[in-house]
């Protein structure tokens, strides 16, 4: 494979392995905001923010540790055919496929740039009485796909590679 | 005889299917009916589509051709989207919206609004009343101090001032929030969508006291969409649409007085006239915010205004005492 | 093309790109904006895929996903029902089918404790299955009870599935919850049942401890061992009682529920970092996998719903066909039991279940409507466990074929689900004839 791409590689899942296993811990970061949700609610006032950044947090956590998962596989495939396959059959078929994946984020990513244009545009904010602007949980979103995006082209090159009889 | 295909529209609208049973889905019926195949609105209910934050952007973009909401609710990007659902104290009865806008001219400052995104403003009708339903009896203000409530943005913040504590949840978890103690209350409407929707199982006080007479919300369609709807199509949903605000003229008026006097779920509570007036000229001070804070918020204030100081000088039956 | 065609159309290309192998949610993802942007133009496909982000985002109720997820992980890797399969097997052991039948019992103690049917699994796999195998238990039988007991996550509460159901169908999930308490209790009934019978007419298939063994269990022991009885009823009443009480919202009383269980398994000082490492690198996983299945379902969800596939499919059961509420039900489940063989189960949730909600709403089945909604959440469950375990598709199936010891081979799986899935459907069929063992309870906690 020509040494460009197998840098782009190297690079990309390097990147997306260090923002999954940041964002792995967005989990407790969840858990603490709901913890003070129930302790401001029984001991002060109820807190008004809490329940918004706890799904801002949420959004965070499976966007971000998206490209990760896809590194782990973590995403369930229908294997009734593709488990009999040979690797080189499978990487024949995902080499069709992936395009359904690429496209499909692609896809995301526009709407999701053209929203966050919008919420700039207007200054928009949520209609809640703590009222944040939405701006910044729509750039998360828009990170976190186009590094499943980036992920997706290196499952690509690396099934390109698969079918060369090379290893990445 | 062939027949062209007919135009299809989607429409989604902010109420859920219980209420949008009533409040948008005879009209489009109708619609549809008279338009017999040239054209068919297909209706869609709260967040079937898009969910409602972001149905404005829909609209906007083309994804969906029409919408049915009051302003705040779908957030719009405009200078009257403060004004839109509850106003505090911005109107007494149902009749004064649609007076409002077609005599005092908000419609105009509307159709502007929403011109410059490109949107249609079609028209403005009336709702219900906003009263709370609680599950203590509010017979003071006093009693209104900490209660968890579920309310509009605006009404909300109009409110804190008098120790209530805002509370959004996603709509359709009120009932249970109601019913696991989360919520002690709801400000969102008058005493037929409570019983409509349900809060009424749940909830055991009415307030008759209101924070606003009616509420406003509007028909809008795709500015472009719109324009490609041959000019008798256009009439004719102009027509059902204005039906539709009539519907919900009597179904509402009906219902709260009906509900009040035979609804057999909640019991009447008031707070005094006099201590009531506290809170009507607060709201007043709230305007003068609100009207600071722009120039066309400034020109709908003053219609506010200049509208109910007619009312009050006119007497009865427009206004008593 | 009329718009029914189109929706036959998305419906056969899911299926394709699902049997290629891709992902499942970029299968279902890119079929939905295909037929968005071929419906709605350009825009109409960025707008659809986009916002099903926001709406998943408004799923307030899904935040208890990554929650349930981690705790089910913290119990089953940090072995925390060692101790509670260690009780069931000396009280239960001297009798015939004893060990399998304190296995059921653990796998509805463990239900009781997390909202999903992997924890119960891996549980059930990794403690209870080599034992009984040691002990010469029929293997197809337990294989069998575990799949099927496991599966009881989601019917006992805490439910994952009831909270989507409840999101869906807009029921209170604190009913449906309860609604599940029974009809799962049930089905653990018919499966101690099963057991008692096949053991009882045949004794090899599930032998006694013998004499030897039991002598060095002394009885204080045997006491000190029913304290770990305590665990599961503490997480269960922890998590339970404040929510139904109302003092916590439900998502609250799962972040207690996981930091419950988080400090038990610190406290046993079980929690290495080994542990602590796959605990948090497998619930990121998981819940990713069903976060982006369900930000698919959602948009293919919303295609279909543009389509009017609802309103067909409503008028082509009740008028175009005229039958009465009962057999459409019927026809419901049974086309609800097929496509759960084939579809990824999570996904089949979001895509079947608002198809199918409205039509039962309307179905007048002679019950309050106010309850109709909730027993039918529990028959939905029951028919979703069915899903869990039947091939060519199915979590648990997977999951047992990746944890079972070598000795149990393939076919023994899918033979071992033969008898439980006839059991599933046989309470499925009480349920449908006596709604009130759903309805009793949350009737009685929460009023008529
Ligand atoms: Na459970
Ligand atoms: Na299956």
């Amino acid at each position: 494979m020509p040494r460009f791409l197998v840098m782009f590689v190297r690079i990309t899942e390097a990147v997306n392995y260090r923002v999954g296993r940041i964002a792995m811990y967005l989990i407790f970061v969840l858990a603490a905001v709901l913890m003070w949700s129930v302790i401001s609610k029984a001991f002060f006032r109820p807190a008004l923010w809490t329940q918004e950044m706890a799904q801002f947090t949420m959004v965070g956590y499976f966007v971000l540790g998206g490209a990760y998962s896809l590194i782990l596989g973590a995403n369930v495939r229908m294997d009734l055919l593709y488990g009999r396959w040979s690797p080189k059959t499978q990487a024949a078929v995902d080499i069709v496929t992936i395009f359904a994946l690429i496209f499909f984020l692609a896809t995301i990513l526009w709407g999701g740039i053209e929203s966050t244009a919008y919420a700039f545009e207007v200054g928009e904010r949520s209609r809640t009485v703590w009222r944040p602007y939405m701006a910044p949980i729509k750039i998360v979103i828009c990170t976190g796909v186009f590094l499943m995006l980036l992920q997706s082209v290196c499952f690509l090159i690396r099934d390109i590679a698969t079918l060369r009889g090379e290893r990445i | 005889r062939a027949q062209a295909a007919p135009i299809r529209w989607r429409m989604q609208t902010y109420a859920g299917a219980a209420l949008g049973e009533h409040v948008c889905k005879p009209a489009i019926e109708l619609f549809n009916k008279i338009a017999a195949g040239q054209m068919e609105i297909e209706l869609y209910y709260a967040d079937q589509l898009v969910p409602t934050s972001e149905l404005f952007r829909a609209m906007q973009s083309g994804t969906i051709d029409a919408v049915q909401s009051d302003d705040d609710s779908m957030q719009s990007p405009t200078e009257v989207t403060v004004f839109g659902g509850y106003f505090p104290f911005a109107s007494r009865y149902s009749l004064d919206v649609p007076v409002l806008f077609n005599q005092y001219g908000l419609k105009q400052i509307w159709e502007e609004e929403y011109a410059k995104a490109g949107v249609r403003h079609i028209s403005a009708g009336a709702w219900d009343p906003c009263h709370f339903a609680t599950k203590d009896p509010i017979n003071s203000l006093k009693d209104l101090e900490g209660k968890r409530v579920f309310t509009f943005p605006t009404a909300g913040r109009f409110l804190a001032q008098f120790g209530v504590v805002p509370v959004q949840l996603p709509w359709e978890d009120i009932q249970v929030a109601l019913q696991t103690g989360e919520l002690d209350g709801i400000a969102w409407s008058g005493i037929t969508e409570d019983y409509t929707v349900g809060w009424a199982d749940v909830t055991k006080y009415f307030l008759t006291n209101n924070i606003s007479g009616a509420w406003i919300g509007h028909f809008f369609a795709n500015q472009d969409r719109w324009n490609e709807v041959p000019e008798h199509l256009q009439a004719l949903m102009e027509v059902c649409f204005e039906q539709s605000h009539y519907y919900r003229q009597w179904w509402y008026w009906g219902g709260e007085a009906d509900l009040r006097v035979n609804g057999p779920k909640l019991e009447l509570t008031s707070i005094p006239d006099e201590e009531w007036a506290t809170v009507e000229a607060a709201a007043r001070t709230f305007w003068d915010e609100i009207a600071a804070e722009s120039e066309t918020k400034a020109k709908v204030v003053e219609i506010f205004k200049k509208y109910n100081d007619v009312m009050a000088k006119s007497g009865r039956p427009y206004r008593y005492g | 093309m009329p718009y029914e065609y189109i929706a036959i159309v998305m419906f056969m290309g899911m299926m394709a790109m699902l049997l290629s192998g891709q992902r499942v949610f970029a299968g279902i993802g890119f079929v939905a904006v295909v037929a968005a942007i071929a419906l709605w133009g350009d825009r109409g496909g960025y707008d659809i895929a986009f916002t099903s982000a926001i709406k998943l985002m408004n799923w307030y109720p899904m935040l208890t996903l990554p929650m349930f997820v981690w705790m089910g992980y913290v119990m089953s890797e940090t072995r925390l029902a060692d101790d509670l399969y260690r009780m069931f097997h000396v009280w239960f052991g001297p009798i015939p089918g004893g060990l399998a039948i304190g296995t059921i019992l653990l796998m509805v103690l463990v239900s009781a404790m997390n909202g999903l049917s992997v924890a119960g699994l891996a549980i059930g796999a990794t403690i209870a299955l080599p034992e009984l195998l040691k002990r010469g238990y029929d293997k197809r039988m337990v294989t069998g009870i575990i799949q099927g007991g496991s599966s009881l996550g989601i019917l006992v509460p805490p439910s994952i599935v009831l909270v989507l159901y409840a999101m869906i169908a807009r029921q209170p999930v604190g009913q449906l919850w309860l609604a599940g308490v029974f009809p799962g209790l049930l089905m653990a009934g018919f499966f101690l049942l099963y057991v008692v019978i096949r053991c009882g007419l045949n004794p090899k298939m599930g032998p006694p401890l013998s004499r030897e063994e039991l002598a060095t269990i002394t009885w204080s022991e045997r006491i000190r061992l029913l304290r770990a009885g305590v665990l599961p009823v503490v997480i269960f009443a922890s998590m339970m009682g404040p929510f139904v009480l109302g003092y916590v919202s439900l998502v609250e009383s799962s972040v207690i529920g996981a930091t419950i269980a988080t400090f038990v398994a610190i406290a046993k000082r079980r929690l290495t970092k080994q542990v602590w490492e796959t605990c948090v690198v497998n619930t990121l996983g998981v819940s990713c996998m069903f976060m982006w299945i369900l930000l698919a379902a959602l948009a293919f969800g919303a295609v279909f719903d543009g389509l009017g596939a609802v309103r067909a499919i409503e008028s082509f059961f009740l008028e175009d066909l005229g039958l009465g509420p009962w057999t459409i039900l019927i026809l419901m489940q049974v086309s609800f039991l097929v496509m759960g063989m084939f579809l990824d189960d999570t996904a089949m949730l979001v895509i079947v279940a608002p198809l199918y909600i409205p039509l039962v709403a309307k179905l007048d089945l002679g019950m309050p409507p106010g309850d109709v909604l909730i027993w039918y959440g529990v028959l939905y469950t029951i028919t979703c466990q069915v899903a869990y375990i039947t091939p060519p598709f199915g979590y648990n199936l997977f999951l047992m074929r990746a944890m079972a010891p070598d000795q149990v081979s393939l076919g023994d799986i899918y033979r071992s689900i033969v008898p439980i899935t006839g059991i599933m459907l046989l309470t499925l069929a009480v349920i449908i004839l006596f709604p009130e063992i759903a309805l009793w309870l949350p009737h009685q906690v929460y009023g008529q």
